[in-house]
């Protein structure tokens, strides 16, 4: 009677834990906003991606003749000081934050979430220290931390996607260190234990989706903001040192200086950062409605 | 006249996933004076029937649909909001499940006690504060006057409710509707919250609605008992009527399931099959039938009336001589409410019209 | 309470000492040379060995931040690469501009921000609701020197409504006397320039506090409609009290709380703001200062920069939690 009665609920767990999951993405999909954001994100890949190919012109090499003019049916967005056209410009400066973005938060997931993973799991001391470290990186306010890691670096892609991902990091490493301790004693965890679960099929069925959750929801909104800080960065001064690279943020500085005759200038870099950022944010707060299994209106 | 008269109550709840059918057309009286058990599973709608009195439903989900509640000759559906407020808490009063989460945290029991009195009366602040410190000690709270500039995490869980209790009391309202007020208090305390319950609405002729899902709860404290079951009530009588002869099957598979002390034999314990029904569906026929032991081929499709056990009896719907009603097309006899199932020759309760057996199978073999 | 207090204190000690350490290795720890990366290509060999001389940085490690540390206790926080001069004394002298600022728009963040997030709440998933989450939404996803430019551009430039850049008019002739451009002005008993500061004081404080608003509204929004689901609003309901009272004595009172917490977090986060909102509206505070560092490499003054932001924020944070604690019986009296 005892091994007819395992096997079904262990079998049912696969199926529900394979549920979490597609639940999810269903509750998603009918969640417009979240829909709308996942749209915007798609542009915002689509261009980067496909930048090389779509982009009419040349992102470096610009007429002088041409500079400066306002958007017409030739060049969509008008041009820059250098007589680049400024949609090309704009289509490359998507690759940039897209690799700068993603490169970032994948470091800071990676970072933050071994000294999270390890804090969770050790607890203890091993858990305080590892506290008291984020706590340090956490008390410089966001975007300081990036230029001081800039300004001791130097400026560069690399450095400007590590400097992104030591911001992030401690939040990654805070979030999932919260989740690990709090399901370590979880009433489900233990009813695993005690039915004898070994302790990897513990953290792999029962643990992991649920610590990775809120991790995937900080992630993307962190996708939102790492674009945003590249663009900061840029708008400072420490973007990207080859002058010709398209940043969005750089791109924006550049425009200040022509504020009265070229208001376009400010504008397509300006609504870009902002669409991404919204459509980012947006899937983020989607994902976190869909994949609370508590749903709260 | 009744001081509470509740006729055809429907509650619905409209939800983004469907609607809930809560409450399906209760009906019951409650004289003055006099204290009302409503039991049932979570669920029925017991506590649902209570909000919906005190028009505290959830907005805006939770809607009365149907029906009428009358309080004291008052259309308590129609009225007006403002009349409503005035109501609560003078006329009307409800004390709450968990004593820890209905009180706010943030302020004392004084200032939550004193702002309940001077909503409803012309008082000063210490006229009502010397009012709270009296209700304190009326409840047992010992050095009442010191309590009063706790905070409600200061108490304990017992002592909580008694706080709400003499919230609850403070303006002498004529019914009290307590919700489960002693689950989620320890045993012993238990007990001690109910004996004061009992003796204070006697003492000041409070009526009383207890609502539980504990028949032991509601054995030494009532005079009459409607027992619910998916939004309906199901049988209704006095106390006494209720526990000797308990007529419903849904009553008789209540009693069976509590084991008793004092049974000579020792009788099995008799679960109910099945589970609570889904309550998204509009109810077709009687609500137990999936797990009745006692069904018939009528029970899936009409839902049976309340009506007199005895058709011939004048009907009385309240006071100690209530009339025992039921709704059942098939009722067990004394006998078989005894043994907890059916015991007639080659009785076998009617399939579902279109049998999915899966749904009834399952428990079966769990009990094999 | 007490106990609280002394705990929390005792936790900020570490804290502080990692950052102390963050930060010397942040000079003497440049990649390289140190004293070459401060002094840059055309530094002379003399000035190098005086560098050298001055951070220690041919002794062990351990002694030079011994050093450090000894420095930073006498309040030596080096000298300006630029000018020479003190490093802690420019800094305060630009301080007050930066306080001015970050507490405009943190008055701007919370006077809008609760309301919005009441209104919010009162009318959930109907369209003032909507509207607001709009707000929000564009608050965190506009970025603060795109909205300063776009304000700049609209209010400054095309309409005129508003100056510029810049604090004050500088023919108006104020004095620095605190530094406080507001205070200054009353000071110097000129009505006329105190309204010129004003103007000049509302463009940057909205795109500064643009991002606090959206978050200070969020969360607000959250926590009124946590509160209300609550046990004990019914509780207030089911006593007659009327709805204002349950919204201001028990909804607000408990949704205060987390409210509380995130209003301090977003210092941090004004703060850091301020170094970007300083660089579009050209305001002479610290921020403009730290950019104009980083562009000449004068690490002392990053490095002082970020150590004194840095305990602002730690600060802020502290007292935040001392005032949660005072808000929350269940702390105060445990």
């Amino acid at each position: 009677m005892g091994a007819t009665v395992a096997a079904p609920t262990v079998a049912a767990q696969d199926r529900a834990s394979r549920g979490l999951w597609h639940d999810a993405a269903r509750r998603l999909l009918r969640n417009r906003p979240a829909l709308l954001g996942l749209g915007l994100v798609s542009l915002f890949v689509a261009a980067a991606v496909l930048a090389p190919v779509i982009a009419p012109y040349d992102p470096i090499e610009g007429a002088l003749v041409d500079r400066l003019k306002p958007p017409s049916s030739e060049h969509w967005m008008g041009t820059d000081l250098q007589g680049r056209d400024e949609f090309t410009r704009i289509l490359y400066g998507a690759q940039v934050s897209l690799q700068v973005g993603v490169v970032s938060v994948f470091l800071a997931l990676v970072m933050g979430g071994t000294l999270g993973a390890i804090a969770g799991a050790a607890g203890g001391k091993v858990d305080a220290t590892l506290m008291r470290v984020t706590d340090v990186l956490l008390s410089i306010p966001g975007i300081l931390l990036a230029i001081g890691i800039v300004a001791w670096l130097g400026r560069g892609l690399p450095q400007i996607m590590l400097a992104v991902a030591v911001t992030n990091a401690p939040i990654f490493a805070r979030i999932l260190r919260g989740s690990l301790l709090s399901l370590r004693t979880a009433d489900y965890v233990v009813a695993a234990r005690s039915i004898g679960a070994p302790a990897s099929r513990i953290l792999l069925r029962h643990m992991l989706p649920n610590a990775l959750t809120p991790l995937i929801v900080a992630a993307t909104l962190a996708l939102a903001t790492a674009i945003i800080d590249v663009a900061g960065l840029g708008f400072l001064g420490l973007g990207p040192p080859d002058p010709r690279t398209a940043e969005w943020g750089t791109m924006l500085t550049d425009s200040t200086k022509f504020l009265r005759q070229a208001p376009h200038l400010l504008f397509f870099p300006g609504i870009m950062i902002v669409l991404t950022a919204i459509g980012f944010n947006l899937l983020g707060d989607g994902l976190r409605e869909s994949l609370d299994p508590r749903l709260k209106r | 006249m009744p001081l509470l008269a509740v006729r055809d109550l429907v509650v619905r709840f409209r939800t983004h996933e469907g609607t809930i059918h809560a409450v399906n057309g209760v009906s019951f009286d409650l004289e003055p004076g006099e204290t009302l058990g409503l039991v049932g599973e979570s669920g029925c709608g017991k506590s649902v029937t209570n909000l919906a009195i005190m028009r505290l439903l959830p907005k805006p989900a939770g809607r009365i649909e149907g029906g009428s509640v009358l309080f004291d000759g008052l259309d308590l559906v129609h009225l007006p909001e403002s009349d409503m407020r005035e109501l609560r808490g003078r006329d009307v009063a409800m004390i709450f499940q968990d004593p820890m989460t209905s009180l706010n945290p943030v302020l004392t029991v004084e200032e939550q006690m004193v702002e309940t009195i001077r909503a409803h009366r012309q008082t000063t602040r210490e006229e009502a504060r010397r009012r709270a410190i009296e209700l304190l000690e009326m409840v047992g709270i010992p050095k009442a006057e010191g309590r009063l500039r706790n905070y409600p995490h200061q108490f304990s869980g017992g002592m909580r409710q008694r706080v709400m209790i003499a919230m609850a009391l403070a303006l002498e309202p004529k019914l009290m509707i307590a919700d489960e007020p002693t689950t989620a208090l320890d045993v012993t305390i238990q007990a001690q919250v109910l004996e004061l319950l009992r003796r204070l609405t006697t003492e000041s002729g409070t009526a009383m609605i207890l609502i539980t899902h504990d028949l032991g709860v509601v054995a030494g404290m009532t005079q009459r008992i409607n027992v619910m079951y998916a939004g309906f009530i199901v049988e209704t009588a006095t106390t006494e009527k209720l526990f000797g002869e308990p007529s419903h099957p849904y009553t008789v598979g209540l009693l069976h399931s509590i084991p008793r002390l004092d049974e000579v034999r020792p009788g099995e314990l008799v679960p109910i099959e099945g589970t609570p029904p889904d309550q998204r569906r509009t109810p077709v026929g009687c609500p137990f039938a999936p797990r009745c032991a006692w069904r018939l081929e009528v029970c899936w499709r009409e839902m049976p009336p309340l009506v007199p056990l005895d058709p011939n009896e004048r009907l009385r719907t309240s006071g100690p001589d209530a009339t025992h009603q039921i709704a059942c097309h098939n009722r067990p006899t004394p006998e078989e409410a005894d043994a907890g199932r059916p015991l007639r020759e080659g009785f076998v309760p009617a399939p579902p019209p279109d049998a999915v057996v899966e749904d009834l199978a399952p428990t079966e073999e769990v009990l094999a | 309470m007490a106990r609280y207090i002394v705990r929390r204190l005792l936790m900020a000690i570490p804290v502080l000492f990692g950052l102390s350490v963050v930060l010397f290795a942040f000079v003497h720890l440049l990649p390289g040379d140190p004293a070459r990366s401060i002094l840059g290509q055309h530094a002379t060999a003399a000035s190098l060995a005086r560098l050298r001389e001055s951070l220690g940085l041919d002794r062990p490690l351990h002694e030079q931040y011994f050093l450090y540390l000894g420095d930073l206790f006498q309040g030596d926080l080096g000298s300006s690469l630029v000018n020479g001069r003190p490093v802690l004394q420019e800094f305060m002298l630009r301080f007050p501009a930066t306080i001015e600022l970050t507490l405009v728009a943190l008055l701007f963040a919370v006077g809008l921000g609760i309301p919005l997030g009441r209104l919010a709440a009162r009318y959930a998933q109907r369209w003032p609701d909507g509207l607001v989450t709009i707000i929000s939404l564009l608050g965190i996803s506009i970025p603060i020197f795109v909205l300063g430019l776009t304000l700049q551009f609209f209010f400054s430039v095309q309409l005129g409504w508003t100056p510029v850049s810049g604090r004050i008019d500088p023919r108006l002739g104020i004095d620095s006397v605190t530094n406080f451009m507001l205070i200054d002005t009353l000071i110097a008993g000129e009505p006329r320039a105190f309204v010129d500061a004003v103007l000049h004081l509302i463009l940057p404080g909205i795109a500064l506090g643009s991002i606090p608003l959206a978050i200070i509204t969020r969360i607000t929004r959250a926590a009124v409609l946590d509160v209300a689901n609550e046990d004990y609003v019914r509780t207030a309901r089911a006593k007659g009290l009327t709805e204002r009272r349950v919204d201001n004595r028990h909804i607000m009172r408990n949704a205060w709380l987390p409210v509380t917490t995130v209003v301090g977090l977003q210092v941090g986060g004004l703060l850091a703001g301020a170094v970007i909102t300083e660089s579009v509206f050209a305001w002479n505070g610290v921020g403009r200062w730290v950019v104009d560092a980083i562009r000449n490499r004068d690490y002392f003054v990053i490095q002082s920069s970020i150590l004194i932001f840095a305990l602002v924020f730690l600060t802020v944070n502290l007292i935040v939690d001392i005032l949660y604690a005072y808000l929350n019986p269940r702390i105060r009296y445990s």
